[in-house]
């Protein structure tokens, strides 16, 4: 009965596959870790997660620049879902930090790392992101002053980026592009796969939030024009979502 | 510090990727419930839709006094979903 947005299913197949694989490769194909050991491992799940949950603000911001020039609600809907899901993954990336802090430093959080503080501070500009939304009861003005956070937000997660790598007292690891040569062949291949793997999962849980929006959506609207017989309204049905 | 030896590390290692695992689990559950009142609603309007097309071709030209959907879904009404 429930009409899944078109291509929903595969993207999902696909997405549990490469879940799969990453999972396979992680652990019985990456190497141990000469310095770390199988601690790090968390490496392969807390990275990607962390850069895609970032990534997601950033178009929750993208979509929010497309609602406010266009004025249509499904790129606020976009927007929402966008930093909806980056949230969600955003809680992952700080318990998954902790529990590597815990293992590999002795502590679970450490206050001078300046890469641990900066993603707990735009974890906490976005979970702000709720209440100031649906303080706003007008949905036309909710929708556009949710845009403009969006916006300001996801300028600032760049930013925040630039700035933590320019920082001098680096105590998290770097393994990308560093003067030690980085990762290893089949370390950086795992890492992709994983990253590949994660950035499905949020477009998938994307989709799936947004088709479960536009579905209850209409099902308002196909209500509203039920009743407007009895009660002598006009009635009209569209998509209220894409 | 030093590596930390496998039978330790795994606990941490574990614990990361189980709790990955809940939030993901967690998140779909919510979802499914909210797809199952979906449907939920959807059968009943349909229902309401049937009941009230047999209403019609009983007597029509009725439409007034009956009972309005809003008022036949009150109890099960939607929490709402739209952005």
């Amino acid at each position: 009965m429930t009409s899944f947005g078109p291509g929903l299913r595969a993207l999902s197949i696909a997405t549990v596959a490469a879940l799969a694989v990453s999972l396979s490769l992680v652990f019985f194909y990456a190497p141990l870790d000469a310095d770390q050991g199988f601690i790090q491992k968390i490496f392969y799940l807390h990275v990607p997660l962390s850069i895609v949950a970032l990534v997601g603000f950033v178009l929750g911001g993208v979509f929010a620049v497309l609602h406010l020039r266009s004025d249509e609600a499904r790129w606020d809907a976009h927007s929402y879902v966008s930093i909806h899901i980056s949230v969600i993954f955003g809680v992952a990336v700080l318990i998954t930090g902790s529990i590597w802090a815990k293992a590999s430093w002795g502590h679970w959080w450490v206050w001078d790392e300046p890469t641990l503080v900066s993603f707990l501070i735009v974890f906490l500009m976005y979970a702000t992101y709720y209440p100031f939304r649906y303080a706003i009861e007008d949905r036309t003005r909710q929708a556009r002053y949710a845009s403009v956070f969006a916006i300001v937000a996801g300028a600032f997660v760049p930013l925040n980026f630039l700035a933590v790598r320019m920082a001098q007292t680096l105590v998290h690891p770097r393994v990308f592009a560093t003067a030690d040569g980085g990762l290893p062949g089949s370390m950086m291949l795992t890492f992709l796969v994983s990253l590949l793997a994660v950035g499905l999962l949020w477009v998938t849980l994307v989709r799936f939030e947004l088709t479960a929006k536009s579905a209850s959506g209409q099902l308002k609207r196909l209500r509203r024009a039920l009743d407007a017989p009895a009660r002598g309204d006009a009635p009209r049905i569209a998509p209220e979502v894409s | 510090m030093p590596a930390l030896p496998l039978d330790e590390a795994g606990k941490y290692v574990a614990g990361a990727y189980v709790v990955f695992l809940v939030l993901i689990v967690v998140y779909v559950a919510i979802m499914a419930a909210k797809v199952q009142r979906i449907e939920r609603e959807l059968r009943e309007l349909a229902a309401f839709a049937e009941a009230r097309a047999v209403s019609d071709q009983a007597a029509p030209g009725r439409e007034s006094e009956e009972p309005s959907i809003s008022d036949s879904l009150a109890p099960h009404g939607s929490r709402g979903g739209g952005v």
